[in-house]
Formats: structure tokens, sequence, C-alpha cells
């Protein structure tokens, strides 16, 4: 009886997040009166546009460092490649390419000294992460508010503030919206299963080309001595000292592949939004990727590729719902918002709890097992 | 060896960028349609012409217009339509090549493109006119310099 119990437990321990957002979308949907057409073509577009942020949050996990809220480094390079490559007004797949390119060593760079201070504080990288993350975004105010057209040369007057340095809180991407999205042209349907019809919709092909490199990358790193490497410190840090894995190296090199993604993960998202938010657009990157890998059943020490696209859909099903959800129940859309940056930061701290409390559980079935173990021996001496 | 490798592969990194950087410029391209001086001649403002930039869809210029167009990489084709006073037949076309290359905007003189002079490349007006009209901004002004030049009226 107590396997199945337990097992039964488990299943609603490490799935209660996804069943939650099941049940609230399913509620939600018919309430909001979208046409299967609309939520679908919404759906395929925030799949592109967020997947390969959220899978930049993968290898952290593999290598135990838990959810990389350090993530918002990668974004704030990716941003300042984005600004370079505004400012010589580069357009189309090389505006996109080189932005990637500036911002890599950028990238490099912010995750080796995230990687540094996370070594230092072991146990605690979360927490460390995510205020390092505040850290880092005044000193990237610092360069972009006041070194940019000032020490750092910016040729657009566009761009510049009218005082003369400093970056406008908004510059457009016009020139690469979109671009990587109908770089080549898919579109499938219409569709009719039944009572059931949708019609044609566009899929962004060459964005989901790129995620799929990327998952296939992944699923190849794990099979590297570099991966394998990481899935021993994940399992236990001190076991893998003893083996004469280089535990600090690796947890580094972890940090910086992250934040090396997250900025190009970070450069696909705006290019489909097509505006950058220069103070701004960075603050939730890392927020909203963590609560849609927790969405997807991701806990703070495991997460695959699956979680990655349900919390995606279930996510941003979301939040493409709820306000109007909200608007049809309540006569107000503003409700359906508050409710999606509540649902983003609350479905954040239940996954903690959960985490906490699952890591008790399994030290007190532990001990409870090395006790048990020890009762056994007594009797039997 | 390994440090060769890596340098090898900066080397690529920066050989790359500086193709994109090539290949993805975007010039804005200023059509000036007023009567300049060159070579100690006068050329009048166009009565009414046609212009289309790297093949994208034409715009019509009448005397003392300017507009803006985009193209974007290294080469481009300016076609040049001269209309008759009505402006419904072409009376004569002319195209041209022009190859910015790594150099950004650029303001083409279209009496000068149409007399075939070689000198028809200004310099843009971009950066000296935004200034301008920040200032004017400055003091409630519509920030129109751009379209409308700097210069008032020129001599036809």
């Amino acid at each position: 009886m107590m396997p199945t119990k337990n097992g039964f437990t488990n299943f609603i321990a490490g799935s209660a997040v996804p069943i939650i957002f099941i049940l609230i979308s399913a509620a939600a949907i018919p309430l909001s009166g979208f046409s299967a057409t609309y939520l679908v073509q919404e759906l395929l577009i925030r799949i592109g546009r967020n997947s390969f942020l959220i899978l930049s949050l993968l290898i952290p996990i593999m290598a135990g460092m838990g959810l990389n809220f350090g993530m918002v480094l990668g974004a704030m390079a990716g941003q300042i490649g984005l600004i370079f490559v505004s400012d010589w007004s580069i357009v189309g797949i090389p505006g996109i390419v080189l932005a990637m390119i500036i911002g890599t060593p950028v990238a490099v760079a912010l995750g080796f000294l995230c990687g540094s201070v996370l070594n230092r504080a072991k146990g605690q990288e979360m927490v460390t992460s995510y205020i390092l993350g505040f850290f880092i975004n005044g000193v990237y105010q610092l360069v972009v508010l006041y070194f940019m057209g000032w020490l750092i040369p910016i040729g657009n007057p566009t761009l510049v503030l009218s005082r003369g340095y400093g970056i406008r809180n908004a510059v457009s991407l016009m020139g690469m919206r979109t671009i990587l999205d109908k770089l080549i042209p898919l579109e499938i349907g219409p569709l009719s299963i039944g009572a059931f019809h949708m019609d044609a919709v566009t899929i962004p092909a060459a964005t989901y080309l790129v995620i799929a490199v990327f998952c296939f990358f992944i699923l190849w790193f794990r099979r590297t001595k570099l991966g394998q490497d990481m899935r021993a410190i994940g399992q236990d840090r001190v076991v893998a000292d003893s083996a004469g894995i280089p535990v600090d190296r690796t947890r580094v090199i972890a940090i910086v592949i992250s934040t090396v993604l997250a900025c190009y993960g970070q450069v696909i998202y705006l290019q489909n939004m097509g505006t950058l938010n220069t103070y701004n657009s960075h603050d939730q990157a890392g927020m909203f990727s963590i609560a849609a890998l927790l969405i997807g059943g991701a806990s703070v020490s495991r997460a695959g590729i699956g979680n990655v696209f349900l919390g995606v859909v279930l996510f941003h099903l979301m939040f493409i719902v709820a306000p109007m959800a909200g608007k049809n129940l309540m006569g107000q859309a503003q409700i359906g918002e508050y409710f999606r940056v509540f649902v983003s930061y609350g479905i954040i701290a239940l996954a903690l709890v959960l985490h906490a409390w699952k890591r008790h559980r399994d030290r007190m079935e532990v001990r409870g097992a090395l006790r048990d173990s020890q009762k056994t021996g007594k009797g039997a001496e | 060896m390994r440090a060769l490798q890596r340098f090898a592969v900066l080397c690529l990194i920066l050989v790359l960028s500086a193709w994109l950087f090539y290949i993805g410029r975007e010039h804005q391209v200023f059509l000036d349609n007023k009567t300049i001086e060159a070579g100690g001649q006068s050329f009048r403002a166009l009565d009414f012409v046609r212009v289309s930039v790297a093949g994208k869809p034409p715009v019509e210029l009448m005397p003392r217009d300017r507009d803006v167009m985009a193209a974007v990489g290294p080469r481009f084709t300016v076609k040049v339509e001269l209309m008759d006073e009505f402006g419904e037949e072409v009376e004569r076309v002319v195209e041209k090549e022009i190859t910015p290359g790594f150099s950004g905007d650029m303001m083409l003189s279209l009496p000068l493109l149409a007399a075939g002079r070689d000198d028809f490349l200004l310099p843009p007006p971009t950066a000296a006119l935004v200034r301008e009209d920040r200032e004017d901004s400055e003091k409630g002004e519509p920030p129109d310099a751009i379209f409308n030049g700097p210069d008032k009226e020129p001599p036809l």
C-alpha cells in the first residue's frame, strides 16, 4: 500500500503546478471567448519568442545551481548588442547575428563574474544571483544612461537623449522586427476535426529551427564529459569533488553558458517584439522565464526540455486568456492583468515552498530509513 | 597550438562581424530635388520626378521637395523617372548603381543625377539637422528640418 500512496503523493507534489495551471486555463479559455485560431496563433508566436530564454535555464539546474536568476545579466548583454547594432543601422538577419556576436563577450564576462560570486555563496545560489542581477542592473544603467554617447560613441542621434548622452527609453528595432520569424514562411491549416475548426496559422519556422538546434545541443551536451561532470556536481558536490571533478570551474562554465544563451534568447525575444525598452526589457526576462519553467513542472533541482515547452504553453496561454477572462467575468481587464502578475510571482513562491517541503520530506525519509536499519542491526545482534 | 586555434577563431569572428556590418547596413538615402550650383553651373530642380531606391515603390517629388528612403546593403540601384509637366508620361529614365560600402547615410541631388554628373552625392543632412531640430523642439517648434532642409527657398 505504502509505495502506491507514496507514488501518488510524489506525482501530485511533482505535478501540482502544471495541474493547477491546466485547471485555471481550462476555466479561463471559455470565459475569454477567444477563437481556437487566435489562441493557437498567439501560442505559436510566444513559444518562438520565449523558449530560447527558458532553455538557457536548464544548464545551471543540471549543475545543481538552481534557477539562474542571473540570466538577466545575459539579457542585458544582448540588449547592449542591440543598441550598438541599432546605432550602426544594421538590419535584418545580419543585425540579429551581429547583436549576438557583440553581446557574447559581454555575456561571457558577466557570466564569469556571476559564476565566481556564486562559487563563494554555495547553497544560496538563487538568492545571490537574484541580488547580483539588481547590482549589475545598476552598472548597466550607469553605462547606458551616462557612458553611452559620452565615453562610448553613439553616432545615431535618434538613439541619444536630448541632453546629448544616454540612450532613450525606447529603441526601435523595426529593421529587424520578426525577421527571424518570417525567414522561412510556413502556414498550416485550415483544419477541421469534427466540431473543432481552425483557420490557417503562420508558424515562425526559422525561430523553431533555432530552438530545435538548441534542444539538440542540450541533449548532446548532457552526454559530453562536461555535461556528465555537471550532472555529477548537481547530484552531490562533495562526491564530485572527491572524484576529481573541478567543481568550481565547472559551475562557472555552467553559468557562463547559461548567460551567453540568455543573451541570444533576449535578442530573439526582442527581434520578435520590435522594440527595446532600454531600462526595462531585461527586468522581466528572468522572472517570467523562471515562472514558465516552474509552471511546466520543473523544480529547483530537476528540469528538462519537456518542462520548458509545457511551461511556455501553459504560462502564455494564461497570459493570453486572463485579461479577457477577467474582463468578461468582472467587467475589468485589469483584474486579469493583476492575476497574471500575481500568478507569476506566486508560482515561483509555490515552487520554492514545494521544493523545500520535498527536500525536508526526503531528509526525513532517509533519516527514518537509517533509524530502521540501526534498529534492525541491534535486533540482529 | 590551442592558442593558435583560439586566435584563428577570433579572427574568423571579426571577419564575420565586418562582413555582417557590410551586408546588413541600412542607408538613409535622402532625395533632394532642389536647384543646386555645381562646377560654376546652376542645375534647376526637376519639375516632376518619380524615384525608386533599391526596387522599392517609387516616391514622387516636386521642385524643392526632399524625401528619404532606406536601402540595405553595400550596393543598390536608384531609378529616376523624369515625368512630363502633367505627370503622366515618362520622358526619360536615369538609372544609377550606388555603392555606399561601409559609409552610412547619403543625399542624392536629383538635378545633378539627371544631368549625368558624377558629383550627385551630397553629405547627408541628418546629424546637423537633428541637432537643429532638437534646439527647435526645445523652443517648441516642430521637428521638420530633415525633410525641408536647413536653407530657405533656393532661387529657381
